[in-house]
């Protein structure tokens, strides 16, 4: 094992948690039964670490096997990233058809005529989705397996989800996507976050949702609470229209986990108390930014309990219709999602 | 829009109605729930979000007996909420049959000014001002038994009190209240 391959090791190791660090080398299966048993994970963190190392000597791995282990821990824990999405669209005649042997050949292939060290690594996942762990070198240098690429891919979905990938690097993955694929061309989903499962989820329409319908009566039979006559709610009505409201903008259920939403503001400045703003020629930048252990489920809880009013403002409701996190909103630009002033967000 | 008046509908045998109004309507659901429970004259608790009521319920709606305002004051919007629903009030009810409760007061974060104006408001409208615990079950049980106290006196139940004594008696003063609706002195 030479230096590169020990440290990388070095970090995986400290990234698994102390918990599930037995059974991940167990999944991993490079080092048998007896070594297994040989290890006390009682130990500290940084012995455990000597010890596997040593262990790993022991059994002459090399780079690949470390790169193996790393991608069983990223699959498993995938939350300790950010995580961006990529929208493909424009599907060719054959995108539907494109199936894992397929793409795998023909995603290495291209990766590998674009850039010519590079490592690549794809693995298919028990839920469809498809891994690719991509590790980067240049014409003169050796791929850099400490700052690997990943990428998940649901065969059949127009979406990608990748996680630390420079902007030098980012043509060169979106080409590869391209052509492997079957589709024309790809865009940013404005859309981030630490948890995977969460923006997929929320992209892919993966939650409880609920839409509008005429017979409201329906739906509040649902509720199953006897009205106590000594306890009278004065204004139930409009209290359930509200949440009937917030539920058909958010759904019901549990909710992804989406944690920020960033709005960029370039609008005119528009309020009539203040004259010396809203006069000012150029217009009024800002960032707004809202953040939540559960932003969604928090702007449903403002929805239902009348903070936010009701029908729900665009530029809230377009989060979970757009699948979006990140909006530039301006006041001529058509392409943006809505037009209102910071004052009133 | 309709304001709500004290004396234009007639009180029921061995029974008392009170008003919360709370703009968040998380507290003054737990609150509710205590204060029905084991009572020995039966009181009704009618829940809302502001003021003024809704007319639907204008003719199922009992005698407001005792009309208690919950602030949050971790929230603006509860103070601002309670300052345009007491407009809605008729101003007979000022005379003891209207109280503020205020709730996580001892949150650090919560600005001193809001405080004070709050107890400002009070003292303005010649209300009591109590304030209660809303996160521990003991709390809620406190501050409904609290409730509950001011509820009897101003519903009639106890002999030889009204309400326009609470009034005096229970009336915010712990804030700096400007001269002219202050005791005259005598100097």
């Amino acid at each position: 094992m030479d230096d590169k391959s020990k440290q990388l090791l070095q970090r995986v190791i400290r990234r698994i948690p102390i918990q599930t660090l037995k059974a991940t080398l167990e999944k991993w299966g490079r080092l048998t039964a007896a070594q297994q048993q040989s290890i006390d994970f009682t130990q500290s963190k940084r012995a455990l670490t000597d010890t596997v190392i040593d262990i790993c000597e022991e059994n002459q791995l090399s780079m690949k096997h470390i790169t193996e282990l790393e991608m069983i821990n990223v699959i498993d824990s995938p939350n300790q990233s950010m995580w961006h999405a990529l929208q493909l669209i424009d599907p060719g005649d054959d995108a539907q058809t494109v199936e894992f042997i397929q793409f795998k050949k023909q995603f290495k292939s291209h990766l590998v005529e674009l850039v010519r060290h590079v490592s690549i690594k794809i693995k298919k996942h028990t839920d469809e989705a498809i891994w690719i762990r991509i590790a980067w070198g240049d014409s003169y240098t050796r791929p850099n397996h400490m700052k690997p690429t990943y990428a998940v891919h649901h065969l059949q979905t127009p979406y990608v989800f990748v996680t630390t990938l420079t902007s030098k690097q980012k043509p060169l993955l979106s080409q590869a996507l391209l052509l492997s694929t079957q589709y024309q061309t790809i865009k940013e989903a404005n859309l981030s976050g630490r948890k995977l499962t969460a923006i997929r989820d929320l992209l892919m329409k993966q939650y409880q949702q609920m839409f509008p319908n005429s017979f409201p009566s329906l739906l509040t039979e649902t509720k199953e609470n006897v009205p106590d006559p000594h306890k009278v709610h004065e204004q139930a009505g409009t209290a359930s229209t509200r949440g009937r409201l917030a539920c058909e903008t958010f759904g019901r259920g549990a909710l992804p986990q989406i944690e920020t939403t960033v709005y960029k503001l370039d609008t005119k400045y528009k309020d009539p108390t203040n004259q010396t703003m809203s006069e000012r020629s150029r217009p009024f930048k800002c960032v707004v930014k809202f953040e939540s252990k559960n932003l969604l489920e928090s702007l449903r809880h403002c929805a239902t309990s009348g903070i936010v009013s009701t029908p729900v403002a665009q530029l809230l409701s377009s989060i979970p219709k757009k699948g979006r996190n990140f909006f530039y909103v301006t006041d001529t630009d058509a392409a943006s999602s809505s037009q209102r002033p910071a004052s009133q967000v | 829009m309709s304001i709500l008046k004290p004396f234009n509908k007639l009180p029921s045998l061995n029974s008392a109605s009170i008003l919360l109004v709370e703009n968040e309507e998380q507290f003054q659901q737990s609150l509710a729930e205590a204060i029905v429970k084991d009572t020995d004259f039966t009181v009704n608790v009618r829940l809302a979000k502001y003021l003024p009521l809704p007319i639907e319920n204008e003719e199922t709606r009992p005698r407001i007996d005792l009309v208690v305002f919950i602030i949050n004051l971790t929230s603006e919007l509860s103070l601002k909420s309670t300052e345009t629903s007491l407009k809605y009030l008729d101003p007979a009810y000022f005379l003891g049959k209207v109280c503020f409760m205020v709730t996580s007061a001892r949150v650090s974060s919560v600005p001193v000014e809001r405080l004070d104006a709050v107890r400002k408001l009070a003292a303005f409208n010649h209300s009591a001002l109590l304030f209660a615990e809303d996160q521990t079950p003991d709390g809620v049980t406190m501050a409904a038994d609290r409730l509950k106290t001011i509820l009897k006196v101003s519903a009639g139940h106890v002999p030889m009190a009204t309400a326009l004594y609470l009034s005096s008696l229970t009336q915010c003063t712990q804030c700096t209240v400007p001269t002219d609706i202050d005791q005259p002195s005598f100097n």
